[in-house]
C-alpha cells in the first residue's frame, strides 16, 4: 500500500448565513495516495469546490467555516497550523487549478510575469532562472512557442491556452499535490481531451497526487485511479474506478451512471434521477438520499447509513448492503 | 561580486523587486534627511522641497518605469485618448502649464519687485483713465494711463509684474495640485482598497471613519491649522491632502469589492500569497486606471480649495498663487479689473483642462467604449 500524503477525516465545513446553518460539507472521510488521481464526482452544490477549499484554508470567513474534524498533509494539520505556513504550503506543496482559467488569471499581466512571481514567491531564485523555469513549464504543459506566450496578457490566449496557463502556474513549484477544480469544464471536447493528457503526464512523470473534481464520468473514467461519490456534502460511495464504473453499489451511483447518454443504447429519452440535491439548512432525516432514491427502505428515513465494505476498497453508504 | 549580486537580489525578493527595495532605501534615506533637518541643522530643504522629492520618487518608479515598461499600452491608450480633441487640448494646456511654471521663472521679472512708478499700469493694448491729484495746483486731472510692453499683462496696485505673478502663482497653483492630490489618492486607494479586501469588521471600521471624516469641515481644521502654526503652503498641502481622501477611498472600495471576488485573487491566495501581497500586487494595478482618472479630476479641485483659501485670507502670504491674487484684485476692482481678471481666467482654463483630460482618460480606459 502506497503512503497517503493527505489524508481527510469527518471533515465538517457549515456555512452560517441569516437563513441557517449551511452543511456544505458534512463528516467525509478520504485519504489520498502517492502519485494517485482520487476524483470528487457528484452533482452541482454537492460539497465538492468547498472540499477542496477547505483543505487549503481558502473558506470565506465569515460566512464558511470548518467545523469539525482533521486534515493532515503528510504530518502537517491544514487545520492547526498557523496561516504563515499554510501560505508555504500553499501553491508550494498544494496548488490549485481553477475551473475558469479566464477568471483566474489577473488580467493586467502577463503570463510569464505571473508565474515568475509565483515562482519567486516560493522559491529562491533570481530573475532569469524564474524565467528560464516559467518558459520550461510553459513548454510542459504544451503551450506553442512558449518564449511568446511569456509576454502575453491573458487575454490574448485561446481558452485552452489559458487553461495551460493556469495549470503552468500551479506546478511552478513542484507541488506534490494537485487540487484540480472542473479544469475541463470551460474547455471544448478537444482541448478537454489534451488537458487530460497533460494530467496524465504529470502523474506519470511527477509523481504527483491529483484531487480531481468534476461533474463528467466521461472525464473519470479516463484519468481517475479511485472515484469518490459526493452527496448533499457526504459521500456516498468510494472505490476504484473499474469497480464503481462496473459495479455501481449506491442507486445514487448507479442513477447518475444511467444518466450518460449511451451511444449503443436506442432510446430517444436521457435517463434522471427525479428530483434535486435537497436543501442543505433543512436536510431530510437518515439518509440523505432517501427522497429521490426508488429503492429506500423504512430505515433510510431514520438513520444515516455508516460505512460499508462491500469489496477490495470499495467502501458505500447506503442501508441496502447492510 | 556574484555573491553580493545574490543577497542584494535575495533582499529584493523578500519585499517584491528591485523596484520596492530601491523605494524603501530612498524613502529611509528621505525620512532620515528630514529628521536631520528638524532636530540637528537647520533648514537642508524647505517642507515643499521633502513633497517634490517624495512624489518624484513615486512618480520615477512607480510612473515613469512602467509606463517605458509597457509602451505598447501607453500608445494603444494615447490612440483611444487623442480620439477626443478636448482631452487632447486639456493635456497640451497642462504640459504647456507645467513647463510655464518650471522655466518661466527664469525668465520674468521678480514677481515681488516693488515699483511704485509704474503702479496700476492696465495690460498692453488698454488704457484707463485715472484721476491724479497735482499738489501743486492742488487740482485732480485726468490721466490717460497706457500699457506698457515690459509690463504686458499689466502691473497691481505695487507696481509688481502681473505677467511675472501669474506665472510663479502657476508654479504654486500647481504644486498644490500635484502634492496635495498625490497625498489624498496614495492614502485613499490604500484605505479603499485595504478596507474591500479584509472586509468585515476592517472594512466597518475604516468605511465609518471615511464617513467622519467626510463631514468632517476641513475648513475648521484648516483654520486651527493657520491659527497654531501659521499661513504655511506645506501644512494647507498636508491638510487638503489629509482630508481630500474620502472620495477616492470610496470609489476605489467599490471597484475592489467586485475585484475581490474574482476568481484570480482566491487563485493568488491558493497559490500562496499573502494578503499584503494580494493587495499590492493584485487588487491595486487592477484599479490603476480609475486611480489615474480620479486624480485628474480632483486635481482642479485642489487647485480650486487652495485658491478658495487664500482668497478668504487663510492662504499663505508669501506666496503669490493665484487665489492670493485674486483677493488682491477684487479689492479694487473698479480701477484696476485686470489683476483679478487674469488669475481668474487662468484658474478658468486650468480647471476645464484637468477636466476635459480626466474624461477623455475615463473614455480611454473603459473597455466597454472601445471602438
Amino acid at each position: 500500500m502506497k503512503e497517503a500524503i493527505l489524508r481527510v477525516r469527518n471533515l465538517k465545513t457549515y456555512f452560517f448565513t441569516r437563513r441557517g446553518i449551511i452543511k456544505a460539507v458534512d463528516g467525509i472521510d478520504f485519504d489520498l495516495l502517492k502519485s494517485e488521481c482520487l476524483c470528487l464526482v457528484g452533482e452541482s452544490g454537492c460539497g465538492k469546490t468547498v472540499t477542496a477549499l477547505s483543505i487549503l484554508g481558502l473558506i470565506d470567513s465569515p460566512p464558511g467555516r470548518v467545523v469539525g474534524g482533521e486534515i493532515y498533509y503528510h504530518d502537517v494539520d491544514l487545520l492547526g497550523c498557523p496561516r504563515d505556513q499554510l501560505r508555504h504550503i500553499r501553491g508550494k506543496e498544494i496548488a490549485m487549478v481553477f475551473q475558469d482559467a479566464q477568471s483566474a488569471l489577473n488580467p493586467v499581466f502577463t503570463i510569464g510575469n505571473q508565474i515568475v512571481e509565483q515562482v519567486k514567491l516560493h522559491l529562491e531564485v533570481n530573475d532569469r532562472e524564474a524565467k528560464g523555469r516559467a518558459i520550461s513549464l510553459l513548454e510542459e504543459v504544451g503551450i506553442p512557442s512558449p518564449e511568446k506566450a511569456f509576454s502575453y496578457y491573458p487575454h490574448q490566449l485561446s481558452g485552452g491556452m489559458k487553461q495551460r496557463a493556469m495549470i503552468a502556474m500551479s506546478l511552478s513549484c513542484a507541488p506534490q499535490l494537485l487540487i484540480a477544480d472542473e479544469p475541463t469544464t470551460a474547455v471544448d471536447v478537444t482541448i478537454k481531451a489534451q488537458i487530460l493528457d497533460i494530467f496524465h503526464r504529470l502523474k506519470d512523470n511527477r509523481q504527483m497526487s491529483i484531487l480531481f473534481i468534476t461533474h463528467e464520468f466521461g472525464v473519470v473514467s479516463e484519468i481517475g485511479d479511485r472515484i469518490a461519490v459526493m452527496y448533499a456534502g457526504r459521500l456516498a460511495e468510494i472505490a476504484t474506478t473499474s469497480e464503481l464504473l462496473n459495479n455501481p453499489k449506491h442507486p445514487y451511483t448507479t442513477g447518475l451512471i444511467k444518466c450518460l447518454p449511451d451511444i449503443t443504447r436506442e432510446r430517444d429519452r436521457l435517463e434522471s434521477i427525479p428530483g434535486t440535491v435537497p436543501s442543505l439548512i433543512d436536510p431530510p432525516g437518515g439518509c440523505l438520499f432517501h427522497p429521490r432514491c426508488d429503492k429506500a427502505i423504512a430505515i433510510c428515513r431514520k438513520e444515516q447509513p455508516p460505512p460499508l465494505v462491500v469489496g477490495d476498497g470499495h467502501t458505500v453508504f447506503c442501508h441496502l448492503y447492510s | 561580486m556574484t555573491n553580493r549580486l545574490k543577497s542584494v537580489n535575495n533582499i529584493a525578493r523578500k519585499v517584491g523587486g528591485i523596484r520596492n527595495l530601491l523605494f524603501i532605501i530612498l524613502a529611509v534615506g528621505l525620512s532620515l534627511t528630514l529628521l536631520l533637518d528638524i532636530f540637528v541643522v537647520e533648514k537642508i530643504f524647505g517642507p515643499l522641497t521633502y513633497l517634490y522629492i517624495a512624489l518624484g520618487i513615486i512618480a520615477v518608479l512607480y510612473g515613469i518605469q512602467p509606463l517605458y515598461a509597457s509602451r505598447r499600452l501607453v500608445r494603444y491608450y494615447w490612440d483611444r485618448a487623442k480620439k477626443n480633441r478636448l482631452a487632447v487640448g486639456g493635456l497640451g494646456f497642462i504640459a504647456f502649464l507645467i513647463l510655464l511654471a518650471i522655466v518661466g521663472p527664469f525668465f520674468t521679472a521678480d514677481p515681488t519687485a516693488v515699483n511704485f512708478e509704474e503702479k496700476n499700469l492696465p495690460p498692453l493694448g488698454f488704457t484707463i483713465e485715472e484721476s491724479v491729484y497735482e499738489p501743486e495746483t492742488g487740482q485732480f486731472i485726468t490721466k490717460t494711463i497706457t500699457g506698457a510692453r515690459q509690463h504686458p499683462l499689466g502691473t497691481d496696485n505695487k507696481g509688481r509684474d502681473l505677467l511675472a505673478m501669474l506665472i510663479s502663482g502657476a508654479r504654486i497653483s500647481l504644486q498644490v495640485g500635484l502634492f496635495a492630490t498625490g497625498i489624498a489618492i496614495a492614502l485613499g486607494t490604500l484605505i479603499g482598497v485595504t478596507s474591500a479586501y479584509l472586509g468585515g469588521k476592517v472594512d466597518n471600521a475604516l468605511m465609518r471613519f471615511t464617513d467622519i471624516m467626510m463631514t468632517f469641515p476641513f475648513f475648521l481644521l484648516l483654520v486651527l491649522i493657520v491659527f497654531i502654526f501659521g499661513p504655511n503652503l506645506a501644512f494647507i498641502v498636508l491638510v487638503i491632502g489629509l482630508t481630500g481622501w474620502t472620495g477616492t477611498a470610496r470609489l476605489v472600495r467599490s471597484e475592489a469589492l467586485s475585484l475581490r471576488t474574482r476568481e484570480f485573487i482566491m487563485a493568488s491566495k491558493a497559490l500562496g500569497a499573502s494578503s499584503g501581497r494580494i493587495i499590492l500586487a493584485h487588487l491595486i494595478p487592477n484599479v490603476i486606471s480609475l486611480i489615474i482618472v480620479i486624480a485628474t479630476l480632483s486635481i482642479p479641485g485642489v487647485i480650486l480649495a487652495e485658491a478658495a483659501l487664500s482668497f478668504i485670507g487663510l492662504g499663505d502670504p508669501t506666496v503669490a498663487s493665484w487665489g492670493m491674487i485674486l483677493r488682491a484684485g477684487q479689492q479694487s476692482l473698479d480701477t484696476t479689473w485686470w489683476v483679478a481678471v487674469a488669475p481668474g481666467v487662468m484658474l478658468f482654463l486650468t480647471v476645464l483642462a484637468f477636466n476635459f483630460l480626466g474624461d477623455g482618460l475615463r473614455d480611454a480606459f473603459d473597455p466597454r467604449s472601445s471602438v
